[in-house]
């Protein structure tokens, strides 16, 4: 028997070992090119000092592989991020290209399942290029696989988060794919496979931005939430989202005094909104004039921009914001704006978040493009999504709000308190296109009718007539709305049920 | 310099034109106003960069995603 002398030096030998990754001189390209290693990765992540490994000596289960597969390309564990407890699965590209295998898939199993068991959130650095061969090749290579028959289970316990920092193919792109939030550093590729083999198959040249660029994913397909020069922006941007939820479905999300100097100026508002209904603005303006100073963050900024979503803080307590822009489309929501809104609100109501809503749109944006991108099937789910929620729901009507615009915007009672602006304007569609279709008259063709039909469709279309059959419970002023709503979310507090919603959406998929 | 076309986003008609080329614009900077939706819609820059071509004039019918300047950033 050896004594512990010798064993000592040789479990410090095998921990340095697995310590150094795929080597100094892979180590150094990745430095020289400004990347981060996977392990430095985790340390920028989490509070100096918290972070304890799992699967230090985990290797490829190929007896031969054993010495060059480090953690088996997948450095991972458990520390604390601002305080809080956090799990880590970190790609190390260095290690057989970080590929997914039978052991480290067992060991983000492994974190996953504790993660959801103890209730802190999970975050995916990714950088992978697939699945391993030739590991996975063959029946007996591919029958392997699948072990955790809840692996792309998503009940929404704990926040899912990813940062896509290099290529990302196969379960490191099915793990960004399931999660709550997305980064993405500028260059990376996500997509099912790499540039290289989809070329192969498809028998053409791809290019690597076109195929899963920061462009694609943050405008088209809007899967992720933000673009970033830097590995540290992406893991930042993480942080921060982080801060806004809670640890797991039990638990309301963190609230923290409101900065002393968040009473804004509340005139600002009436400059901010031109009470001309023809006039865009950007609400992202008036959001900001409304919530906690400086605590406003967008989701999925570039992506369906005519709605607007972002957490924030009203009076310490942290809320989800949706809101048409009339600066993008004019507020007419489209297709991409319902998924967006459907996947916030999902995500504010499983994780407890209080929905704020604010209206001014002519619509739902209609015609042919938006029918062949499924426009109906997209304002239906976000009509259900809505209709399932149960955290509390409070809706502004701000200038305008038409048609089933009006529902899927917490109209009546999809929301559990409606105010609306003494400027606020509802009815079935704008007026000046509701003459031409009740009556077939347009200004130009009868100027003196036309002013006459739109002078009798708006009478009954104004705030105090919504509020006169208490559709809306309160008319307000522009400048009262931060107080209205601070005092409404007190109103609506769900103490019954300690602030925790019924989670009937948990199990809505994670894409559109 | 990388060339980028600034987009329609909404079929409509072009009202005003707010820029003319060889200006540097800042991103979200107005370049065109259009109306839609019985409403006065900017079209913004993309991007931070210069103008170097506006393809339409006012009056023009456009329609979604069409081309109707280019930038350089």
């Amino acid at each position: 028997m050896a004594d512990y002398k010798t064993l000592v030096a040789e479990h410090e030998r095998r921990k340095a070992h697995a310590m150094a990754m795929g080597g100094p001189a892979k180590l150094e390209k990745r430095k020289a090119a400004g990347l981060m290693d996977a392990r430095q990765r985790i340390d920028y992540l989490f509070d100096p000092g918290s972070f304890i490994e799992s699967g230090l000596f985990a290797t490829s289960y190929i007896k031969e592989a054993r010495e060059n597969s480090q953690c088996d390309g997948k450095v991972a564990g458990f520390g604390r991020i601002e305080g809080r407890p956090a799990a880590v699965v970190s790609c190390d590209l260095t290690v057989k290209g970080a590929s997914s295998s039978l052991i480290n898939v067992k060991k983000m199993g492994h974190l996953r399942n504790t993660s959801i068991r103890n209730g802190n959130p999970i975050v995916f650095l990714n950088e992978t290029s697939g699945a391993r061969i030739p590991d996975t090749m063959g029946a007996e290579g591919t029958g392997s696989l699948g072990q955790d028959p809840a692996q792309f289970v998503r009940m929404r316990e704990i926040p899912y988060v990813a940062a896509c920092l290099g290529p990302s193919f196969g379960t490191g792109t099915w793990f960004t794919m399931l999660s709550d939030f997305v980064t993405m550093r500028k260059g990376a590729c996500l997509a099912v496979s790499s540039p290289r083999v989809t070329s192969i198959a498809i028998g053409e040249e791809v290019d690597s931005e076109e195929l899963g660029g920061w462009k694609l994913h943050t405008e088209v397909t809007g899967k992720v939430d933000y673009a970033t020069d830097t590995d540290e922006e992406a893991i930042d941007l993480l942080k921060t989202f982080l801060s806004y939820l809670p640890s797991h479905h039990n638990q309301r999300p963190p609230s923290r005094p409101a900065p002393p100097d968040s009473e804004h100026d509340p005139e600002a508002i009436l400059k901010i909104v031109p009470p001309e209904r023809q006039k865009v603005y950007d609400v992202r303006k008036l959001v900001r004039a409304i919530a906690d100073k400086d605590s406003l963050f967008e989701v999925k900024p570039r992506f369906g921009r005519s709605a607007m979503t972002g957490l924030a803080r009203l009076g310490g307590q942290v809320v989800g914001f949706v809101a048409s822009n009339p600066m993008f489309k004019a507020g007419a929501l489209d297709p991409d704006g319902c998924d967006k809104v459907t996947s916030f609100l999902v995500l504010c109501d499983s994780f407890n978040i209080p929905i704020i809503i604010l209206t001014d749109t002519p619509g739902f944006l209609i015609g042919i493009e938006g029918e062949r991108r499924k426009a109906p099937g997209k304002i239906m789910n976000f009509m259900s999504a809505l209709q399932m929620c149960t955290v509390p729901r409070l809706s502004i009507v701000t200038r305008k709000s038409y048609g089933q615009a009006y529902l899927n915007m917490g109209g009546t009672r999809n929301s559990d308190d409606m105010g609306a602006w003494f400027t606020a304007d509802v009815g079935f569609m704008d007026p000046t296109v509701g003459v031409n279709v009740v009556y077939g008259v347009t200004a130009e063709n009868d100027p003196q009718k036309f002013l006459a039909l739109k002078e009798e469709i708006e009478r009954d279309s104004s705030a105090y007539d919504l509020g006169a059959i208490y559709s809306a419970q309160s008319i307000i002023d522009p400048r009262e709305t931060r107080g209205w709503l601070i005092r409404m979310l007190e109103v609506h507090s769900r103490d019954r049920e300690k602030g925790l919603s019924q989670r009937r959406l948990a199990g809505w998929p994670t894409t559109f | 310099m990388a060339k980028e076309n600034v987009i329609s986003e909404i079929t409509g008609k072009v009202w005003k034109i707010e820029a003319e080329p060889g200006q540097k614009l800042a991103e979200e900077d107005a370049i065109i106003i259009l109306e839609s939706m019985k409403m006065e819609i900017p079209v913004l820059a993309p991007v931070g960069g210069v103008l170097t071509e506006i393809l339409v004039k006012e009056g023009d019918s456009v329609s979604e995603g069409q081309v109707l300047a280019v930038m350089e950033s």
